[in-house]
């Protein structure tokens, strides 16, 4: 067999070399590193800002009147449950008439008063729970009217409605019906 | 000297064949394809945006309107129109229809006497009802499109934490007055009020 000439093993060098390709034969892909991490970034915002706005509703009526209101028709025999908010604490009337201080029975004054310069909201929901317990014909009654001094500010309000939402140990339902009364 | 003889060209191009053989290499992988990926990004985040936009329950916080806080779980009521009660505006939807007064003398006299239909104790805003009515002409048409009950309407009422009652019983008595008669008022959720 004959060997490969000096001219032949050029050619073969020459010719062996892996082809370059020229810069428009390329892929021609697009830089879009840049475009990626705004991309992401962008989704990471969007969905830590809507982790933050948990929003929820809480269902309610026309507010009842002073003579006509859209109150459920309720039977005779039940607690009648309103709470009032006033500056000084909250003021509670069921059927027997205003609950006494302390939810002790029925007598005059503020049922629940401040604690210091708060809201004693836990005992807004002991007080809730013990008058519902008292008769087993409120067992199964569910709604509470809402009134408030004129200044009262709508956050109070709310944490009234959440303090009658639950039973104190959190398991059981209170008063999830709420109404609002018009204040006089 | 003689010349070394030339090799044959079948022997030539078996060589060639062999040396390109030899010195080819692996193709080297330059870049990711990440164009599936970001196409699929691309259209989640359009998603996301477009819900965030739509939602009802995308309230933006800021000083003038700062939702109050609930330990309530319940998924957030989308159905009914927008009512928002700010510390200076109200709104319907997107529409200011009132500017408010201080919030003391919102106390006093809700949203003051030339803004109500029958003087300073009525409680019936009259922009505010005039916005709600044509409001609840559309809702009206709307529900009945939809099926649903078009005897009342729904609203969602996103009031801010410090409104005082009386501007809050004002707002709910004029949308009862205009046929609304179911309302959601939103709160933001929170874990626990310690």
């Amino acid at each position: 067999m004959a060997k490969l000439s000096v001219a032949q093993r050029g050619k073969i060098r020459r010719l062996s070399q892996p082809k370059e390709l020229a810069p428009d034969e390329e892929g021609g892909e697009l830089n879009i590193v840049p475009f990626l991490d705004i991309i992401v970034n962008i989704l990471i915002f969007v969905l830590a800002t809507v982790a933050v706005t948990f929003t929820s509703t809480i269902e309610t009526n026309p507010p009842a009147g002073k003579s006509a209101g859209v109150r459920s028709a309720v039977p005779q025999d039940s607690l009648n449950l309103t709470v009032l908010i006033v500056n000084e604490g909250f003021s509670l009337k069921a059927q027997g008439g205003n609950v006494a201080p302390g939810c002790l029975g029925v007598g005059s004054g503020l049922s629940i008063s401040k604690r210091g310069n708060q809201y004693d909201y836990a005992e807004l929901t002991q007080c809730a729970a013990k008058l519902k317990a008292s008769n087993p014909a409120y067992a199964e009654e569910n709604q509470v009217q809402i009134s408030a001094n004129p200044g009262i500010a709508y956050e109070i309000v709310i944490n009234v409605i959440d303090a009658l939402r639950k039973t104190p140990d959190g398991r059981g339902p209170l008063f999830e019906n709420v109404t609002f009364g018009v204040s006089k | 000297m003689s010349e070394p003889t030339k090799a044959s060209m079948p022997q030539f191009k078996a060589a060639l064949r062999r040396e390109i053989r030899r010195r080819a290499h692996e193709p080297e992988i330059n870049f990711l394809n990440i164009t599936a990926m970001l196409d699929i990004m691309t259209i989640i985040l359009v998603f996301l945006l477009k819900n965030l936009g739509e939602s009802a329950s995308a309230v933006p916080q800021s000083d003038d309107l700062r939702l109050p806080t609930s330990v309530l779980r319940t998924e957030p009521s989308q159905e009914g129109v927008v009512i928002t009660v700010s510390k200076t505006q109200i709104l319907v939807g997107d529409n200011r229809v009132l500017r408010l007064p201080s919030r003391e003398s919102m106390v006093q006299s809700g949203v003051g006497t030339s803004n109500k239909r029958n003087g300073p104790n009525d409680l019936y805003i009259t922009p505010l009802g005039n916005a709600l009515a044509k409001a609840r002409k559309t809702d009206k048409i709307l529900r009945q499109k939809k099926g649903k009950d078009p005897s009342t309407s729904e609203a969602i009422i996103i009031a801010d934490g410090t409104t005082p009652y009386r501007l809050l019983i004002e707002v709910m008595f004029t949308l009862g007055q205009n046929e609304f008669g179911r309302y959601h008022l939103m709160v933001m959720q929170t874990k626990d009020k310690g």
